[in-house]
Formats: structure tokens, sequence, C-alpha cells
């Protein structure tokens, strides 16, 4: 709700008493956050601890790389399905350029990259000119790209990665123990995200686009290349986090990892960030980043509960983590309709 | 024809908010009659068809269905209790087929439990060709004619057991040919099918031939139940209007503005035919024509948002190329604002990003500068008098009115050399609206080319200074504005 939030920050005419509300309505995402913070502080005792708030933001960051591209093609209205595909196809071409080619880095780097981000502009491409819902076309891709991994990579797995992978997903600042090199690369990825959404022309085309197609059409946006480029920073996205995902694991496997996609846009969508489009932001990605990765990361350490009940668990809270939502931004979006 | 009416409207009244839709109005319709209901717009036509069909089910006064008082819950109790709706904007499946549209939710059905499609096919078939159409059942709807289509929805609604049918509008976007079909089809439901219907139109010459009784409504009231046989078109408009209708039709003239802004050859589409008009430098053109003649259509293209077929678009003696985006219509010098403010407006977005956003590039470049884009939005909210003037608000905060303007404020920073208007005023109070107009006036002194495309006589009326008449597609009519020229002379042209 970056736009949104903003706009209600600046109302100079509403009472003040009502500003409050809606600012707590906004906060919706936070409020949720705390609540499991707090709970998990009480129930564990090694929630709270340092190593282990560092471990959240390792757990979460390949997922914000993800969302942040997510976000863009969330805000148009559109989705992309093809993302975890992609993760797996740039990690073989990587790892297969530099292991079984010899070619030497940059350019497996530069390639897997540039894939990823060519199928993003292919599916834009195939969505806005033939007018094929991002839905299909971005399923298509992820037949495609998990079928070019497959046979680029024959079935095999990788064991040797690139150096720059390796530096990018399991790389560390200084020495031995310090920070992760993984989530600054995660967090410039959001900042770059916010900075381009909120400050630029572009990100102002995006959030119309996704709020009124036919009004931006009518203001002489071009909506169709909005949405290609979306999906083009999608696939680039998607493909850093192939990269990072590479070099976290030290190795590159041709089977696609399909918790990726979903992960990616519950995180998005659980931060406030609206499937129809026009509403949410790269602030909120973040919020619903750090619900899921503290979601995911508590349960592991309250031992007492069954391992096998996990998943079960972790499905219930979601579900009462989006009710909660929607009891505080509830009425305000009653309001719109 | 039988005398005692199966429907009753007594003494109904309605209000809105502060406007008195319907005060007083008595309606009755016989057995095998068509009973025309014409007006003005906003006269009450859709309010007292709403209520009949079930849609507005708050009211005052008593609706009597078969010498019974009823309540009706909904539109489709209304149905259950045999009153069915045609509306304008068709509400037929265009995929499937003919005879499946004929049977839509009540598809007889084999012992077997299947559908039984032999005998949809044969009572489709028959039933069809009852009215005088040989069709195929089997073809999807879509493949024959809006007036096919029409039948089609006619013959549902009959089938599903209606006793009584409202048309609104059924013919604006008729074909000549097809209407006279409808007509027919209306002389035989009436004669063959026992059935009585309530035809809303604005076309009067079609109204005194299909119906029996006419009810005139005037601003809410009833001014008068007529014979049809015993009426003239004059005598009809004049009770519309109020007054005494001028039998004498202006001539037409001749533009004679300054240099041509816009140029309009041969435009053919879709909705509409062989187009040709211009523009000239510090002119108001009014294009007119009812609901579905095409007019809004004409409007869209101009501003590259819908294709055409043929013709020529000119701006300043430069030719548009055949598919222009509302880019290259920007960039060209043509503004356009919709008559749906919804769909041009971002409602939940506040004023000056409305503003701004088709000249972003020129007010800020790639980073868009807020308190630059505020201050751009405030001098254009300011020249057309946004109440209240604050940039940051969001649109659906303000009144219709207001909206309107903040649509028209985005073209005012960088104006174009010609602004396409459709229903400026749609839906407004009468100080908004003369405040809306008044605007439309400036552009024009400042010498830009204006175009104001209306379905309510008044709008054009009160700033055109030429008016186009358009009808189903074609323009029929071309006449220099004077105070001279009133309302009846324009509807007496459609």
């Amino acid at each position: 709700m970056t736009t949104q939030t903003e706009v209600v920050g600046r109302q100079t005419t509403e009472a003040k008493s009502t500003i409050w509300l809606r600012r707590l309505r906004a906060l919706a995402q936070v409020w949720t956050l705390l609540a499991l913070m707090i709970f998990f502080s009480l129930v564990s005792t090694s929630f709270l601890h340092p190593n282990n708030l560092n471990n959240i933001l390792v757990q979460v960051s390949t997922l914000a790389i993800l969302g942040t591209g997510m976000t863009f093609v969330l805000l148009t209205g559109q989705i992309d399905l093809s993302i975890a595909a992609l993760v797996t196809l740039t990690g073989i071409i990587s790892a297969h350029m530099f292991t079984a080619m010899k070619i030497a880095e940059p350019w497996p780097t530069v390639a897997a990259l540039g894939a990823a981000t060519l199928l993003g502009i292919i599916s834009g491409i195939a969505s806005t000119r033939f007018r094929i819902p991002a839905f299909m076309t971005t399923l298509a891709m992820s037949l495609i790209a998990s079928g070019l991994a497959t046979w680029i990579s024959q079935g095999r797995t990788y064991f040797t990665i690139s150096p720059v992978a390796q530096f990018l997903g399991s790389g560390r600042v200084a020495g031995q123990d310090s920070f992760r090199i993984l989530p600054i690369v995660a967090a410039l990825c959001l900042l770059i995200g916010f900075l381009v959404l909120r400050y630029t022309r572009f990100g102002r085309y995006v959030y119309m686009t996704g709020s009124n197609p036919s009004a931006a059409r009518l203001a002489g946006i071009n909506t169709n290349l909005i949405i290609g480029a979306t999906l083009a920073i999608s696939g680039f996205t998607a493909g850093l986090a192939g990269m990072v995902n590479m070099g976290r694991l030290g190795s590159a496997q041709p089977q696609v990892i399909d918790s990726f996609l979903i992960d990616a846009i519950g995180a998005v969508v659980l931060g406030g960030t609206s499937l129809s489009g026009g509403r949410g932001g790269i602030l909120q990605t973040v919020i619903g980043l750090l619900i899921y990765g503290t979601l995911r990361n508590g349960l592991d350490n309250i031992p007492q509960i069954d391992p096998f009940m996990k998943q079960f668990i972790t499905g219930v809270v979601l579900l009462g983590a989006l009710v909660v939502n929607l009891l505080f931004a509830g009425r305000a979006g009653r309001d719109r309709t | 024809m039988s005398e005692s009416p199966i429907l009753e409207l007594n003494h109904i009244s309605m209000r809105f908010g502060g406007l008195q839709a319907l005060d007083d109005v008595s309606f009755d319709l016989r057995e095998g009659e068509v009973h025309a209901l014409v007006g003005e717009n906003g006269a009450g036509k859709s309010t007292l068809m709403r209520i009949l069909s079930g849609v507005y089910t708050e009211y005052g006064g008593e609706y009597i269905l078969d010498g019974q008082p009823v309540k009706l819950r909904s539109p489709h109790d209304a149905l259950y209790r045999g009153i069915g709706m045609i509306h304008q904007e068709l509400s037929v499946m265009p995929e499937l087929s003919v005879a499946e549209n004929l049977f839509l939710g009540r598809q007889p059905y084999t012992r077997w439990g299947m559908i039984d499609w032999k005998m949809m096919n044969r009572v489709a078939e028959e039933e069809m060709q009852k009215l005088g159409f040989d069709i195929d059942v089997r073809q999807p709807l879509e493949n024959y004619s809006l007036g096919i289509q029409q039948v089609a929805e006619v013959l549902r609604v009959i089938l599903s057991g209606a006793r009584v049918l409202i048309m609104d509008e059924p013919t604006s976007a008729l074909s000549p040919s097809e209407v006279e079909r409808l007509i027919e089809l209306t002389n035989v439901l009436r004669a063959l099918h026992k059935r009585s219907i309530i035809y809303i139109s604005h076309f009067l010459d079609e109204v005194m031939r299909v119906a029996d009784r006419i009810t005139v409504l005037r601003d809410g009231r009833k001014v008068s139940t007529l014979d049809s046989e015993s009426t003239s078109k004059s005598h009809l408009i004049s009770l519309i209007l109020g007054r005494e209708a001028d039998a004498t039709l202006p001539s037409t003239e001749e533009h004679k503005g300054g240099i041509s802004l816009l140029s309009v050859q041969n435009l053919s589409a879709e909705a509409f035919n062989d187009i040709s008009f211009e523009i000239g430098a510090g002119e108001i053109v009014g294009l007119y024509g009812p609901v579905g003649a095409g007019h809004f259509d004409v409007a869209r293209t101009l501003f590259g948002m819908f294709r055409f077929d043929s013709g020529t678009i000119s701006v300043d003696g430069h030719q548009f190329p055949s598919n222009f985006s509302a880019r290259y219509a920007i960039a060209h010098g043509v503004a356009y604002a919709t008559e749906s403010r919804r769909k041009s407006l971002f409602m939940d977005t506040a004023n000056y990003a409305n503003i701004t956003l088709p000249h972003l590039n020129r007010i800020g470049g790639i980073l868009p500068q807020y308190h630059k884009e505020v201050s751009v939005a405030r001098q254009a909210m300011e020249a057309v008098n946004v109440q209240p003037c604050v940039p940051d608000n969001t649109v659906g905060t303000l009144s219709g009115g207001n909206q309107q303007k903040v649509a028209i404020a985005r073209w005012i920073t960088f104006p174009p050399r010609v602004f396409v208007v459709s229903e400026p005023t749609r839906g407004m109070d009468v100080g908004a609206k003369n405040e809306v107009l008044s605007i439309l006036i400036d552009f024009r002194n400042q010498g830009f080319g204006v175009l104001v495309v209306s379905s309510e006589p008044e709008t054009v009326l009160a700033v055109a200074d030429r008016i186009i008449v358009m009808s189903r597609g074609k323009i029929v009519s071309e006449l220099q504005n004077s105070d001279d020229l009133q309302k009846d002379a324009l509807m007496r042209l459609i």
C-alpha cells in the first residue's frame, strides 16, 4: 500500500481520528508479524537469539528476491507462475557452462541471468501481443524452463558451481562468522524494487495499470509494455534467486523446487499486495516475508511440536494470519467498493 | 384486445435523496396491448421500468397484478410472476447455440438425466418459425445479426413464461430493416401469443407505429396517456417537452469556422458508417444522437481506443495512421474525457496523480517530482474550480461534478488541439453542469477545437456552435446552433 499510505499520510481535510484508524488498518500485517514474534519468543527460548534471527533472514532471502519481481507482476494484476522453473534453469545453465563447457566467469552468470530475463520477456510478449493471460503463458514458460533444465543437464546434478554463485549464496562479508552476503543481496534487491516502484515514472505506471487498466490506457499509458516489463523483471529476479539458491546449496539440480512459487506468491499476498493489482508494494512484501519466515522458523524452535504436524500447523496459522489481516483491513477494503 | 388491465401501478412515488424521481405516477397495461413509455432523459422512465421489473422494491404506491396487489422482491420474482425484461444491452450468451439460449437455465432433460437436445432443437426451431425466422438453431447465436440475437432474447423471456414484456430501447442498435422486423415481431407477439408489451423508446415514429397507447412522463410526473391513433408526433413532442413545439426545422448551414483543426473523412467502423466532419479552431461541435447511435464510438475512435475500418482522421492536417494508440493521439493534440468517469479516473488515487498521469514525461522526467506535480495539479484544479481543491485527496472523495472537472483538468496544463468530451454533464446538478459547460466554452475561446458528444439535447444545445446529429451509426443532419434551435428539432431528426 505504498501509494495508499502515502496518500493517507498527506490527507489534510480528514479528521485526525479517521486518519489514525486508517493507519492502524494499513498496518494490519505489522500487527500480525508482531503477534507472531511475541508468541514465539514466549513459547521458545531460542527464538529471539541473534543467531536464530539471522537464520530467519537467511531463510527468507531467496524468497525475498523472488518476491521483489512477483510484487511488480502482481501490482499490474498479472501473475508469474514460471519463477520456480526459472530458478532451476538458471542454476543449470550457469553450472553447465562453468563445469561442463569450462567457460570462465562472468559468462555463465551473464548467460543464466540473460536467459531468465529473456524467458520473462517472451512470456510478456505472448501475454500482451496475443492477449493470452499471463497465468497461462507463464505456466507454459514454466514447463519450457524446466524442460530446458532437464535437457541441458540430462538429468544429472552438478556439484561444482561457479565462484560468483558461491559468493552470492554462501559468501560472508569478512571472516568465518561474519554476516552473510545473501541477506545483503536480498535487501539490495528489495531496496531497488522499492525505489523503482515508489519514485519512478515506471513505478507509477505499474500501479496505475493494475489499479484501472482502461483508465491507464485512456491516460496514454502503454499497458502492454508495462505488463511485459514487469514479467521481464520477474524473470530477472527469478534468475538472481536461481544463482543464490545454487550458491547456498552448493550444487545445481535439475528438479524444480515447486514450493518457491507458492511461497513467493504467498509471502507477497500475505503482506497485503492485492492479487487483482494496483494495491500493495515492496514494504508490504517485506512484512509478508518476515511473517512467513517467522512462522516457518518459529515452529522449528518449539521442540514439543511433533515434526509431522508442522506443515499442518503452518497452514492453520497462515489461514489465521490472513483472517486477522482481513479483520484489520476489512472495513477499509469494503469502503472502496 | 381485452379492456381489463393485467397490470396496474397506482400513485407510484419514489425519491432518491433530494430528487423526486417519480411523483404520483399511475400506469396500466391491458392484455395484448403495446403500451409505450416516452419522455426525456431523467423523466422517470428508467425508474418506473425498474419498479415494474422488480429491481426497486421500496417505493410509495400500489403495484397490482391480475387484480391482486403484489410486492415484487426481485427481478427473478418478477419473471416468476410473468413479467420479463428485455434490456437494451442484450443478455444472451453469444457462444451458445440459438436453441441453448432459448432454453437457458431450463434445458429439458431425457429420463436418463441428460439434456434432451432433440427436443430442445425441435421446439426452438418451431418457435423461431412461428415468428417467421427460418434459421439453424444449432448454430452459435453469435453467427447471427444483432436483430436475430434480440429476437432470441425476446423469445427466451416469452418461453420462460412472461406474459408482460418490458422492452427498453429495443431498436437503438438495430439497422432499419431489423427495426421493421422487430415491429412485426411485436405485432405477432400480441396477436398470436397474447402478450402485453411495455415499450420504451426515443424514436417517436416507431413508438407511434407500434404502440396502442402512449404514456408521456416529464420530470417524474405523468403528463398524459394517449391513444396513439389519435395523436401526432408534434403533439407528443410538445407533451414531452412541456411547451409548444416549433413546427419549422431550422435550415442546415455550411460550416464557416476558422482553420480546420480536426478533419474526419468517411470514417467507418463496426458501430458507425461513413462519418465525415470538421472542427475549426475556436469552435465547439456537438455530436448528438440517441443512446446506441454510435456517436460515443466515434469519440473513442478519435482517441485510438477503437479500431476503424476505413476513412481518415487528421489533426492540423497531419493524418493519423490506421491503428494509432491513445498515446499517439495525446502526443498529436487530441484529448479525451469519456462518458464513464469510473473508467477514466483512478478513484483510490490522489487528484494530483490523476491529473498528471498523461503528462508525467513532461513534468518530471524519469522520477516524478511530488512538489512539481502537486503545483501543476493545483493550478489545473483551480482553473476548473474543483471543490475542495486539495491535490492530495483521492478522486473518490469528490462529488460527481467535481470528478468530471478533474477529468477535464487533466488536459489543461498541456492544452490539446482538439478536446473530445463525451457526456460532460451526465448526472450533475444544474450548478455543476453550467460550470463544466463554461469550462468547455473557455477552451473554445482560447482557440481550441471542442467536440461535445452527448445523448442529452440540452448539453449540445447549450454549448455547441454547430450540431451534428447521428442516428443508427450515420450522420443524419448538421445544424447551425442558434437560440431558436430547440430540443424538438433535434428529437425530430432521429
